[in-house]
């Protein structure tokens, strides 16, 4: 390493430096309905799969920043047992975000625009076997008028695809489409005529439970490209969210995933895919929609969070999948998260290699 | 194949409302509903602050309601246990007659034939109401507020909080280290396990090194010492918070085990007043007869399985202040 990539840069050079960081790896575990590990093993086996590929190992790193949810796991500071999968010792600079690790990347990635240190792995784990979706997250909703009414996230997504529906941008049938694209099963007639589980939306709108973890590996400057011939460089990212309350919000817009994209710079240049964190099917309709993807751009061609939902990890993997289109030979992606009830919280990733 | 527990964690929350939720809830007591002037708009549920801007907001509140019109709708064919109504109802959006946006709540009309967009509907108040949104139990269709049973009144005084209790039963697999750890105990062993890596020892049914972060199996366990000293401790005087158990002040103590770098936290003492421990006590592991068994135990790393805790062993203390630092 150069020492001049140990610089410290000056705090208000954050433009200077902030495309010069990469994704160089990352790694998941398999993502089960039920797994026997916990989520500390869970962190302890992915961190291991996304650093031995590139030679490093735990003291290699510079910053740890882990995204998970106590709720979710139902033991207060259950980030602190998850401390244990990053070999701590000697004491390193850590982080915590009580949300998707997609959200903890980018707070690694401000890290490192300090310019002071090289590489952070983050993580997003998450057991959401543990419990019942619909008792934990009214927890998390507005104490006064939400959460005593057990508003639930099934409802909540419910009145959502009605707004989306009566706006024109999805209809039953386009959402059972993207359902049968994501699980590659399924066929849009039969599953029309199942019974619904929140009117507008059937099972096959819905995502399924699933416990799992990922982790990734960014890294700063010249480093990034001592560790990979194609590092995937992050070029803007931006997150921005709504008022908390959806009785507030017009459920058939997303602003903050307009406003989030636009600072990335997404009308730059035409991405060639995007992962979106759309965990039912008319989320995904009404993110295309703000986001102007053409049919040009291949949207989640992994499944999405309709194939796999480790709430905590969901949109970390997203931006995993954008990286592996870069690492495979592609030059632009797009990447985007969420958090919160009818898509209150919205982040962008826009990933590209440098020729 | 890992065996799975369940736990169950209430959450008992007391809430401050401050001066607009409080309004709103106070004026719940008295069958009345308002919301607050932003503009030219009335946001029903009130807010302190624009939604849009985050401007605080002057407390003029308007009085809505009493009927509303369904915006928006869901049906939830099977209530969950925090839902409002224990048989199926609507979810609906609902903007209270004067309100430009609509508050969620429960309709309970039968079936989802029975709502639609622009459907009427009004509250059903509970007789006795106490300043929190399920004083309104639900709406029913039509133009008509209704009462459950008998009206008690309003609250004498304005409402300035409300409680909220949510209970989460949780099931979470129980490692395998820890159940072989707890094995031991029942024949009176108190099981340790050495890294492969780092040759470090932990406690406790510790499936794997921290420092290392590598799994440790079996043939990494060992047998550990039953004797040690205190290292520290601390005296806690239970506060009576919702699940509190302890009544009078008990000690937690670190025990060192002789001849390892092992530390035992927060573990109980036996026939050791609280007045009396200190730093540098000896003492040794004592075991429950089979009546005493514990279940799995062991909360915040402490005594499981059939270790009870620790007992002054009649050795005369060690005099080392430097004890004091050994807690991990």
């Amino acid at each position: 390493m150069s020492d001049t990539s140990r610089t410290p840069v000056r705090p208000n050079s954050y433009d200077r430096t902030s495309d010069d960081i990469a994704v160089v790896g990352w790694a998941q575990t398999p993502m089960l309905r039920r797994t026997e590990k916990s989520e500390t093993q869970l962190l302890m086996d992915v961190i291991t799969d996304a650093l031995e590929p590139l030679s490093l190992t735990r003291a290699d790193i510079d910053f740890t920043c882990l995204g998970s949810c106590d709720y979710i796991t139902g033991q207060a500071f259950s980030f602190v047992s998850n401390l244990d999968a990053i070999g701590a010792w000697p004491p390193k600079r850590d982080s915590h975000v009580e949300m998707d690790g997609a959200w903890a990347l980018y707070e690694a990635w401000l890290r490192l625009q300090e310019g002071d240190i090289d590489i952070a792995v983050v993580t997003g784990s998450g057991r959401s076997s543990t419990g019942d979706p619909t008792l934990i997250y009214p927890m998390e909703m507005d104490p006064y008028f939400l959460a005593p009414l057990g508003a639930d996230p099934l409802t909540f997504a419910a009145l959502q695809a009605r707004a989306v529906i009566a706006a024109g941008i999805a209809d039953e049938r386009s959402m059972a489409q993207v359902a049968v694209r994501s699980r590659g099963a399924g066929d849009v007639d039969a599953l029309l005529t199942e019974d619904y589980l929140r009117e507008p939306l059937r099972r096959h709108d819905v995502p399924p439970i699933t416990d799992g973890a990922a982790a990734m590996v960014l890294v700063r400057g010249d480093r990034a490209r001592e560790l990979v011939d194609r590092p995937a460089y992050i070029t803007g990212f931006d997150h921005r969210t709504e008022c908390h309350n959806p009785s507030f919000r017009a459920l058939d817009d997303s602003p903050s995933t307009r406003i989030a994209a636009s600072a990335a710079g997404l009308g730059d240049a035409p991405v060639e895919v995007a992962e979106l964190q759309a965990a039912f099917t008319h989320e995904e309709l009404l993110l295309r929609s703000v986001l102007d993807l053409g049919d040009e751009v291949t949207v989640n061609a992994s499944g999405g969070a309709l194939k796999e939902n480790p709430i905590m990890a969901t949109g970390l993997v997203r931006i995993g999948r954008a990286a592996d289109h870069i690492f495979g030979g592609g030059s632009r992606a797009l990447a985007h998260s969420t958090s919160g009830p009818c898509l209150q919280q919205n982040l962008i990733c826009i990933l590209e290699a440098r020729s | 194949m890992a065996r799975f527990v369940e736990s169950t964690i209430t959450f008992p929350y007391k809430r401050s409302l401050g001066p607009v939720v409080g309004a709103f809830m106070s004026a719940l007591t008295e069958r009345r509903i308002l919301g607050i002037r932003n503009g030219d708009a009335v946001l029903v549920p009130p807010m302190e602050w624009d939604p849009a801007t985050g401007a605080e907001l002057a407390h003029e509140f308007v009085e809505v309601g009493p009927a509303g019109t369904v915006d928006s709708w869901t049906w939830v064919p099977v209530p969950s246990e925090q839902h409002p109504l224990d048989h199926a109802f609507a979810f609906a959006f609902i903007r209270m007659d004067g309100a430009t946006t609509p508050l969620l709540h429960a309709v309970d009309c039968g079936s989802a034939d029975t709502i639609s967009n622009g459907a009427r509907v009004a509250p059903r108040w509970k007789g006795t109401r106490v300043g929190r949104l399920d004083d309104i139990a639900c709406f029913v269709l039509g133009e008509e507020p209704e009462i459950d049973g008998e009206d008690t009144g309003p609250s004498d005084e304005p409402v300035g909080r409300m409680d909220y209790v949510a209970s989460i039963t949780y099931r979470n697999p129980v490692p395998l280290a820890t159940d072989r750890a707890v094995e031991a105990s029942r024949e009176n062993r108190l099981l340790g396990a050495t890294c492969p890596v780092c040759g470090r020892t932990y406690s406790g049914g510790k499936g794997y090194c921290p420092i290392d972060a590598v799994e440790i199996g079996p043939e990494d366990e060992v047998d550990l010492p039953e004797i040690g000293t205190i290292t520290n401790y601390s005296i806690v005087t239970p506060v009576q918070y919702p699940g509190q158990t302890e009544t009078e002040p008990f000690v937690r103590a670190f025990v060192l085990l002789d001849g390892t770098d092992v530390i035992l936290p927060y573990q109980p003492v036996i026939e050791l007043p609280h007045d009396e421990v200190h730093v540098g006590q000896r003492v040794n592991a004592v075991w429950a007869s089979p009546a005493e068994q514990l279940d799995d135990g062991g909360g915040m790393g402490g005594a499981y399985g059939n270790l009870l805790g620790w007992m002054p062993n009649g050795e005369s203390s060690i005099d080392d202040l430097d004890l004091l630092n050994r807690i991990f």
